[in-house]
């Protein structure tokens, strides 16, 4: 089997495969985990290392300030809140036994099955045949890199600065509304 | 020179009575006295008789073959390809049929001036009685069978209104309903037989080149031969329902068991409907339709058989009757068997001629017969009566007029028709079922019957003018209550049954002693005296006698003026054949129409049959005289122990009454019983409450899915993905692949 | 591509299964965040080997897929925030932290 068909064109042999591959297998695996876990401490962990893996492909794919900025949203921050929460609220693990019994996993399971083999075999198996990269690395629009800061900061600040300003608004909303829920009622 | 547009008046005079009396009536009768209120009616009758005498006249003045002339109001129905105008018909069976409508209505209308004179509700009679005649007028004048049938069904209306007229006596609403209920079933057998016409008019379009009224007579009857040629099944079909529906009207076997309840109606009503012109609406039908009849021997067999049977079966059963007007119902019913087996034979002409001559004497009878009733303090039953000549001399000689022309004696009016009947019968060459002509056998029963009807009648007359004895002298003179209620009996409907001698008796709507004290209070005003031995008979007033004198002419001349015995019109013998010889029923191709050839061709036993058609009605007359001379024999007393047991049963109508009236009351319960529960309960309640159920059993399935946790919510968004997902790759796939 | 294509679909559906079965709204959250996720590797991956004609600006045709990327997180971020405080004040209320528990309709 021809292994350079499975990976981009810049990469090669198998030791870009094994690393690929073990990123891949890793982030499926803490998917799983998230979801398989009992304690929620456990899936937050889970997903922590989830998020890692993730940055790291993102690495491979080329997108390095994306990638970077993975970790530091997501992970840092975004999986801190979740801790804190967890922590916070002192959520134990779940007892699968005290609950009923009811079908929605098998129903779920199913479906998922379903559709991931639908589309696995509609719209992945055309798709095998891209594996040529087609965003180029460096022109004369970006003469750094397809995924540096230099370029995806240029993009954003150009041709994209009103989605830019109104996810700054949402984001303020954001920070309003969390203050707000967060607030003890006020007696007086 | 017919001016046609009379004729509107005639049909608009008795309405525009019906009218004024229904409205202002009461009114008219409370400032300006009952009898002002009735002469709006009889002036109203009166009227379009003088125009409808005009208007024949002038009909006579045409040739024969052009009397016939419509007169068109105004399209009633008109579809794409068939017509039905209001439309009128002048020719001369209408005109006679007018005249004898009109002439003997004014008459009785005058009559009942007298008759209903102490009866409160006064102007709502009269507005029922001109309501009658108009629609009767609608029925004969009618130029097409739906004018004609709804005329049929207005005066079965009428008969009913009129039959219940003092309604809050139970027993006469219930014969009114049996009137009108039986007359229904007849009609449902007139409807099927103008449903078949307009299907074989609809198969031979051709015939009536372009004209689309199809039911018109003018249209209809000359297309009617040749639509008929080859098709004996459809034409003995029609034939058959057409003369279900003259059974429902005139009493003609199976549906005759209306017509002797009927009685309970006054006697105005008795002498004009059941009488005079309701009761020969079938054979008024039977002559405008003849050419169907002529064209299926098969059916007029049945018509002639059933009219003979008819009349043998009343006049037995006349003979266990002992109320006067029970006597001349039976009668009447006998009588309109004649009628019938004139038409089954094929001599139309001869059964409209017994119509005439049977409305004369019969309107006679029945108002003679008020008179008596009249006289004797309302008293119905025979057995009371006795010897009234001596009281009541003008009736009693109107009376006897009345009987002898009935009995068939030589030269009166009933003599003639009834002669000329029995000899077509032994002519007979029309009604051949199953190839045997059944015109001799009918002759001679029919004989038979007309011995039957003179002895009855003339017991009728002996019982009550002559025997001697004054037989209401023997009943004690009571208490005015007590007796009320014994005559009361009498007064109703007198079925020799169990049940109603009086009102309600299944308590229906209100108790036994709430409709006795209704009674009591009722009665209190009608009846000032009862007849008790004091009573003293009187004659009746000159409003009621004079209809009779009239009445009393034409039943002794009206024969001989009819048949133009002495030539004196020109006709020698044919007067009346000639003039309603209708050039529409003029048939090429099939003989028969003209039965009633006299003379034409030698009939079997002739010199047998003219000997007994004159000594007949003699022989009959005598030999109830003397039976009955003198007394009331034992064996028809008060003693029921000791009459004849086939006098018994003659009473009771042979059960045939009981029989079918329980039949029709059980057996329709039991199919509305049925229907209600199989189909109305199980059937459309259950269906539409199974569409509910079903519905709710779906609803509750998918009530479920709403049940209020997130994560159902979440998995119905998964499976809508999935959907979604489906549907995207099943395009994809069809398209080929992505690019 | 098939290889970034095929776990990014794997985590979509993980992630999904996970919301359809876990009980505690945390770990509710936190699958849906595997989902957002897996859509980011989804955007990348087509920026990346096969970006769509279809966009215009010569500049950024090929930049488009991270520009949704940026926003998807900044979303995802804001998300988070408001979706924890709304848990926290909803267990101030009731003590339970049982989606199903919830639930206040009958039947």
């Amino acid at each position: 089997m021809d292994i350079n068909a499975l990976l981009p064109t810049d990469m090669n042999g198998w030791a870009h495969l094994g690393i690929v591959g073990s990123l891949s297998g890793l982030a499926v695996l803490t998917a799983i985990g998230v979801v398989a876990f009992n304690s929620p401490i456990r899936s937050a962990l889970s997903l922590v290392l989830n998020f890692f893996t993730l940055a790291f492909i993102y690495f491979s794919l080329g997108a390095e300030l994306l990638g970077i900025t993975q970790i530091v949203v997501y992970t840092g921050a975004i999986m801190v809140l979740f801790l804190f929460v967890i922590m916070l609220l002192n959520l134990s693990a779940d007892d699968p036994s005290q609950y009923k019994r009811d079908a929605k996993p098998v129903f779920a399971g199913i479906i998922g099955l379903v559709v991931f083999g639908l589309l696995a075999t509609a719209v992945l198996a055309p798709l095998k045949a891209i594996n040529q990269i087609s965003a180029p690395d460096r022109n004369e629009f970006n003469p750094i890199g397809w995924g540096s800061p230099q370029a995806v900061g240029k993009t954003l600040f150009t041709g994209y600065v009103w989605p830019f300003e109104m996810i700054s608004l949402l984001l303020l909303v954001g920070i309003v509304g969390s203050i707000l829920l967060a607030r003890r009622k006020v007696t007086s | 020179m017919v001016q046609k547009d009379l004729i509107w008046l005639v049909l608009g005079f008795p309405l525009l009575g019906w009218l004024i009396q229904s409205l202002f009536g009461a009114r008219i009768a409370k400032s300006m006295g009952k009898p002002a209120a009735g002469l709006i009616s009889v002036i109203a009758v009166a009227a379009a008789f003088a125009v409808g005498l005009l208007l024949t006249v002038q009909l006579a003045g045409l040739p024969p073959e052009a009397r016939g002339i419509v007169a068109t109001a105004f399209d009633w129905i008109s579809l794409w390809n068939i017509r039905i105008p209001v439309e009128l018909r002048i020719d001369t069976l209408s005109m006679t049929m007018v005249l004898i409508i009109t002439g003997i209505g004014s008459l009785i209308h005058l009559y009942s001036m007298g008759y209903m004179s102490e009866e409160p509700e006064y102007p709502r009679f009269f507005s029922y009685l001109n309501l009658f005649v108009a629609f009767m007028l609608v029925l004969v004048l009618g130029n097409n069978l739906p004018l004609l049938f709804i005329g049929w069904e207005g005066v079965g209306l009428c008969s009913y209104l009129l039959i219940g007229f003092w309604y809050k006596d139970f027993a006469n609403s219930k014969a009114a309903n049996k009137a009108f209920i039986v007359n229904r079933i007849g009609d449902v057998g007139l409807v099927i037989g103008m449903f078949l016409i307009l299907v074989l008019a609809f198969d031979h379009q051709a015939l009536f080149k372009g004209d689309a009224r199809w039911l018109s007579y003018d249209v209809l009857i000359p297309a009617l031969p040749e639509m008929l040629h080859n098709n004996g099944g459809m034409a003995t079909a029609i034939a058959l329902c057409l003369f279900v529906g003259a059974c429902g009207k005139s009493a003609q076997f199976p549906l005759y068991l209306w017509l002797p309840d009927a009685m309970a109606g006054p006697t105005p009503v008795s002498a004009l409907i059941h009488a005079a012109t309701m009761v020969t609406s079938g054979v008024v039908l039977l002559n405008r339709m003849q050419v169907v009849f002529a064209a299926s021997p098969t059916a007029s067999a049945i018509v002639a058989i059933i009219g003979c049977f008819t009349a043998v079966f009343a006049a037995v059963i006349a003979f266990g009757q002992s109320d006067i007007k029970k006597v001349l119902a039976y009668s009447t019913v006998s009588q309109l068997g004649f009628m019938f087996i004139a038409c089954g034979v094929g001599a139309y002409w001869v059964g409209m001629y017994h119509v005439i001559t049977h409305a004369f004497f019969k309107a006679l009878l029945f108002l003679g017969s008020g008179a008596v009733i009249h006289a004797m303090a309302h008293e119905q039953d025979m057995r009371h009566y006795g010897n009234l000549r001596k009281y009541i001399p003008i009736t009693f000689i109107t009376m006897v007029i009345g009987w002898i022309a009935i009995a068939g004696v030589p030269y009166t009016s009933g003599w003639f028709s009834k002669e000329e009947i029995l000899h077509d019968a032994f002519g007979n060459e029309l009604a051949v079922i199953g190839g045997v002509n059944v015109g001799v056998a009918i002759g001679f029963i029919g004989f038979f019957a007309a011995l039957l009807t003179a002895i009855y009648m003339t017991r009728m007359m002996m019982l009550t003018f002559w025997s001697g004895e004054e037989r209401w002298k023997l009943i004690p003179a009571t208490e005015h209550g007590h007796h009320h209620h014994e005559e009361h009996h009498a007064h109703g409907s007198e079925h020799a049954h169990h049940e109603d001698h009086g009102p309600d008796t299944h308590g229906f709507f209100f108790s036994e002693e709430v409709l006795h004290a209704k009674h009591e209070g009722d009665h209190h005003d009608n009846h000032h005296h009862a007849l008790d031995a004091n009573h003293k008979p009187h004659e009746v007033p000159a409003t009621m006698w004079i209809p009779l004198v009239v009445l009393s002419v034409f039943s002794l001349f009206g024969g001989i003026w009819l048949t133009d015995k002495f030539g004196l019109f020109g006709h020698k013998g044919k007067l009346l054949e000639h003039w309603l010889d209708n050039p529409l029923n003029h048939v090429a191709s099939h003989g028969g129409t003209h039965g009633g050839d006299h003379g034409a061709h030698v009939i079997p036993y002739a010199n047998l049959v003219t000997t007994l058609g004159y000594s007949i009605g003699l022989i009959g007359m005598v030999l109830g005289i003397l039976y009955y001379f003198g007394r009331l024999p034992k064996a028809e007393g008060w003693d029921f122990t000791k009459w004849a047991p086939w006098r018994r049963a003659a009473r009771d109508q042979f059960a045939y009454d009981q029989v079918m009236v329980d039949a029709a009351v059980d057996g329709g319960g039991a199919v509305g019983n049925f229907l209600w529960r199989a189909f109305d309960e199980k059937g459309v309640d259950g269906g539409v409450n199974g569409i509910a159920k079903t519905l709710q059993f779906f609803a509750g399935i998918f009530r479920k899915s709403i049940d209020g946790f997130a994560r159902s919510y979440a998995l119905m968004m998964l499976f809508g993905v999935a959907l979604f997902v489906g549907y995207l790759v099943f395009v994809l796939m069809s398209r080929g692949s992505i690019q | 591509m098939v290889l970034y294509l095929a776990v990014s679909m794997s985590m979509f559906f993980i992630g999904a299964a996970g919301v359809v079965v876990r009980r505690n709204p945390v770990v509710v959250f936190m699958c849906i965040e595997l989902m957002l996720n897996a859509v980011n590797l989804t955007f990348l991956t087509f920026a990346r080997y096969a970006p769509s004609p279809l966009i215009e600006r010569a500049d950024s045709t090929w930049m488009a897929g991270q520009m949704m990327v940026i926003f998807v997180m900044a979303v995802a971020a804001a998300e988070v925030a408001v979706g924890l405080g709304i848990i926290m004040a909803i267990y101030r209320v009731r003590a339970n932290v049982d989606v199903d528990e919830m639930s206040s309709m009958s039947g």
